[in-house]
């Protein structure tokens, strides 16, 4: 919010909101999963733009609503306005705002941890990197295998515990290894997971959502 | 020729399921729209005449490529100049490999390419692997398997892939390029084609062409029998022919 | 046919997990087929035209379902005019019923098979040992699988979970060999047994990678040379295939043969390719005077009928989903309980056998994607994964089956959701519940609540923060002097 606002955009938080309901259709759910999304729908529809700062809801909401509502040909249409106009965070800020620099400043190295819906149903693999690239005075180091799952994938994590701890230690080796002192990733899925882990096993790596590395101005730490 | 075997008694209620799990209720009369299903025998001739002319004014480019192609595939290549250089080297290859039973194949390149003197000038005398009047199925499968190398040509040669087709026939085994530890391969230029699509287009020709009476088996073989089956490691030469040897005229 | 335990997803999984050998193999055989596929694709084709020639196979597999009927049809004609024989056969039952009465019409005492994973499905093998005759698999993998009694761990490469050692010692076992930690030697050893019963089988099984419908040629797809054996060798050769294995015409193969092997392996093409349509020639020198190909549905019905799940009959079985799921790279391929494994068997398992006992394997997948990304026919199996989740959760009768606890949250999260009053109410009620266990902002265990337990075990779960967004959100705009719904007041 602050860093849009800083950016000169004029952001707005409807209270009503709640939940994309991927969740639920994850689960297999659909219709409370349906109905949650209406109620999404009702929320946004009037907005002129939706701007979510998570790669899976955005995906939820672009991508699988379209499967969610394929019966049900209104609520489909008002889906797909909705859809279009909504944006990820970075990607809003690369490539409808326009900008890589949002004026933010911070120190150290940074890897980025690619979301998978982020970056296999939405396709965006840059705008983070860009906006990373934008912060002064960090610098971004690739980790080995940046774009493989960190194994949350929401119900999963819960369901099998086990595999998706798994999953997540080679994620957590291959950032260690890139010896960043930060992971940025724009899925808070995947942040919850990664922070869960780090923080348990007391690793030095702080887990940042984009939009927090973007809120540092140089002061805070 | 034999009989068309029979249709299998479950053969309509099979299909009425599928059909019905289509959501129809009536068979498809019409072809599908398939591009390559739906071409004749006279465009089919047009299509490969173009392959063919498109081959011979690329030849010398395309040669090289199944050489390079055949390199990377593990292939020993060799590249002869004419028919008697090409008979050296058959016969140099199989003294340097120590071979005692040499079997080859009964085709024509062998008329060209004379290779049983040179082999014998290097102390192998080859044999030629067919069924003549007085071998049973049985020893001929024992001689394939007592052979420590085969001989053979190719039908075609496909140079994206360094793949040889070779299809047996009459004075061609099977086994002759499978039985033996050891293989070589002689190719001449104008089989070689440059691709895949180029070989299967030719292919459909050649059964059209023969009305019912095609061959109903052929080969690649595009490289030595390989696995990684026990701890991926690569090793060659299973049941195949670990040791291929390809000799291209030209 | 072959026994379901997907049922045992979660123990076999944790057992897989725990196995240092194993995590071991699956690291070392996984990176190389990921990396061997990148090298080759970039080097020969790039991004652009490997996806076009993806679309291309996917549509070309797709309109070949959609009109099967059709080209069943076809490629029984074909194959009867080579003069070969096709059977139908609507289970595992009937397509083992096929086999044994040709292998008993014929007298047959030894068959070699070559790898197929339809004779997996029917279990063939223990019926021919049942009647007194001895199938032999060639494929060096499988022939090791078999010794040692158990089932692929992985389409292509069914062994891969076995050391040298293990291997040393079954063949000590089973061929009276001599022990060595040498491959080389074991493959010889393997090669020799081999090559006995080659010599002495009377008939051949194989599987099928494609069968054209227009020649009725079924195309073999093989490194290792069994392939050509079992088709060349005995005096009867028959092919067992999935009824979904058509692909119309012979020219397509140009493409199929590009996309299977680098998907697969990583190679250009594999050593071999067998193209077979029927018996020999009367002039052929050698090769089997008899070729039946039967054709099998064992379930796969159903997922024609369903329109979402049809597309998951274009599997190619090239194993690429299984190499790149971050699931199967830690559990491998056994805990998926029946003959296929990874996303492919997580997505036809269920509905070819039982939707309650596979109910767990939809479930065993992060959806992160990449195995659509990677899928030579563009299978988008994380859709069919959920479609699937839908029937286990909401389908009908005979294929739902969700545990009360599920039902229990979800019937709660979407009460929270459709309102925002509620959802902060219920987030007061899991703050006051999660307090006692909150250390620092973090939860480090939640006894009480069986469903996030396991995580706990590994992870913190983050403890509801003090004060909601939302509530932060007017807090601030109060201090700015806006407006709740971001008009600035002027
Ligand atoms: S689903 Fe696709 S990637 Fe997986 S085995 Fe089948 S063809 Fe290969």
């Amino acid at each position: 919010m602050k860093v849009l606002r800083r950016l000169g955009v004029d952001v707005g938080f409807p209270e009503d909101q709640t939940c994309c309901g991927q969740i639920a259709f994850n689960g297999g759910f659909r219709s409370h999963a349906a109905d949650v999304a209406k109620h999404f729908l009702d929320v946004f529809e009037n907005e002129e733009q939706v701007v979510v700062p998570s790669g899976s809801c955005a995906s939820m909401i672009k991508v699988y609503y379209r499967e969610l509502f394929e019966d049900d040909p209104e609520t489909l249409e008002r889906a797909q306005a909705v859809g279009e106009k909504t944006r990820e965070l970075s990607d809003y800020i690369v490539n409808v705002v326009g900008t890589s620099d949002v004026g933010a400043a911070s120190e150290g190295l940074v890897t980025y941890h690619d979301a998978c819906h982020l970056l296999r149903e939405l396709r965006i693999k840059e705008a983070p990197r860009d906006l990373i690239g934008g912060v002064r005075g960090i610098e971004l180091q690739e980790m080995e295998d940046s774009n493989a799952c960190c194994g949350f994938g929401g119900l999963f994590s819960v369901k099998f515990p086990e595999i998706s701890t798994a999953i997540l230690d080679e994620k957590l080796k291959n950032i260690a290894e890139s010896g960043a002192g930060a992971v940025v990733a724009n899925d808070c899925g995947c942040l919850m997971h990664i922070r869960g882990a780090m923080e348990r096993r007391g690793m030095n790596v702080r887990a940042m959502h984009i939009a927090e590395l973007l809120a540092e101005d140089g002061t805070d730490g | 020729m034999a009989p068309t075997p029979e249709e299998h008694p479950n053969k309509a209620a099979f299909l009425l399921r599928v059909r019905s799990a289509l959501g129809r209720t009536e068979p498809i009369v019409h072809m599908p729209d398939h591009p390559s299903l739906k071409s004749n025998a006279m465009r089919q001739q047009e299509k490969v005449r173009t392959i063919v002319a498109r081959n011979e004014a690329r030849r010398s480019p395309t040669l090289d490529r199944l050489a390079r192609t055949a390199a990377a595939a593990s292939w020993n290549v060799r590249r002869a100049g004419d028919a008697e250089e090409a008979a050296s080297i058959v016969a140099e290859i199989a003294q340097q490999s120590g071979v005692k039973n040499l079997v080859r194949s009964a085709e024509d390149v062998f008329k060209r390419v004379n290779i049983d003197t040179a082999l014998r000038s290097v102390g192998v005398s080859p044999a030629i692997l067919a069924s003549g009047r007085s071998r049973s199925r049985g020893a001929l499968r024992d001689m394939a398997f007592r052979a420590d190398m085969g001989v053979t040509g190719v039908s075609y040669a496909i140079a994206e892939t360094a793949s040889c087709a070779v299809i047996p026939r009459k004075g061609v085994a099977r086994l002759a390029s499978l039985a033996p530890p050891r293989l070589i391969l002689l190719i001449e230029p104008e089989q070689v084609l440059e691709t895949l699509d180029d070989f299967f287009a030719v292919t459909r020709l050649n059964r059209m062409q023969a009305r019912g009476r095609a061959t109903n088996y052929f080969n690649f073989i595009s490289g030595p029998s390989r696995t990684a089956d026990i701890e991926q490691t690569l090793t060659i030469g299973v049941h195949g022919p670990g040791e291929v040897h390809m000799v291209i005229l030209g | 046919m072959a026994e379901v335990k997907s049922a045992e997803f979660k123990k076999a999984s944790g057992r897989a997990l725990r196995d240092e050998k194993l995590q071991h193999a699956l690291e070392h055989v996984m990176e190389h087929f990921v990396g061997a596929r990148a090298n080759i694709i970039e080097s020969d084709f790039g991004d652009e035209s490997w996806e076009s020639m993806r679309t291309r196979a996917a549509a070309i597999k797709q309109s070949t379902l959609e009109h099967l009927d059709y080209y069943l049809d076809m490629v029984d004609k074909s194959v009867r005019r080579n003069g070969g024989h096709v059977y139908f056969a609507d289970d595992a039952a009937q397509a083992n019923a096929i086999v044994l009465d040709i292998a008993k019409r014929n007298g047959v005492k030894t068959v070699i098979k070559s790898k197929s994973m339809v004779s997996e499905e029917m279990g063939v093998n223990h019926i021919l040992e049942r009647e007194g005759i001895e199938p032999v698999e060639t494929d060096l993998g499988e022939y090791i699988i078999q010794l040692a009694g158990e089932t692929p761990f992985h389409i292509i490469a069914p062994a891969m979970h076995k050391t040298r050692q293990e291997v040393s010692s079954l063949f000590q076992e089973w061929l009276k060999t001599a022990p060595t930690q040498d491959i080389k030697r074991l493959c010889v050893y393997a090669r020799d047994a081999l090559r006995e019963k080659f010599a002495a089988a009377d008939m051949g099984i194989s599987g099928a990678n494609f069968v054209v419908a227009e020649t009725g040629t079924v195309c073999l797809v093989t490194n290792e040379g069994n392939g050509r054996m079992t088709t060349s060798a005995p005096r009867i050769h028959v092919v067992l295939a999935g009824m979904e294995k058509i692909v119309p015409a012979i020219e397509d193969l140009a493409l199929f043969l590009r996309l299977l092997p680098r998907s697969a392996t990583g190679q250009r093409i594999t050593s071999y390719n067998t193209f077979v349509g029927g018996p020999r020639a009367p002039s052929d020198e050698d090769g089997p005077e008899e070729f039946h190909l039967v054709f099998v549905d064992n379930g796969r019905l159903n997922l024609l009928r369903d329109e979402v799940m049809r597309e998951a009959l274009r599997c190619i079985r090239c194993g690429a989903c299984l190499n790149h799921c971050p699931v199967y790279q830690k559990i491998g391929g056994h805990a998926y309980g029946w003959v296929y494994s990874g996303p492919i068997g997580a997505v036809v398992t269920p509905p070819m056998t039982n939707m309650k006992v596979a109910r767990d394997l939809p479930y065993a997948s992060t959806l992160c994607g990449t195995c659509k990304d990677v899928c030579p026919v563009k299978i988008d199996i994380p859709r069919l994964l959920l479609h699937l989740r839908h029937k286990v959760a909401e389908g009908a009768l005979g294929e739902r089956s969700t545990t009360w606890m599920e039902r229990l949250f979800v019937g709660q999260w979407h009460g929270a959701m459709r309102n925002r009053r509620a959802l902060e109410g219920k987030a007061n009620l899991g703050r006051l519940l999660t307090r006692p266990f909150a250390r620092g902002g973090k939860v480090r265990k939640l006894p009480f609540a069986p469903m996030v337990s396991g995580w706990t075990a590994s992870r913190d779960f983050p403890a509801p923060a003090p004060k909601s967004f939302a509530r932060l959100w007017r807090e601030e705009l109060a201090q700015d002097n806006v407006h709740p719904n971001g008009m600035e007041q002027r």
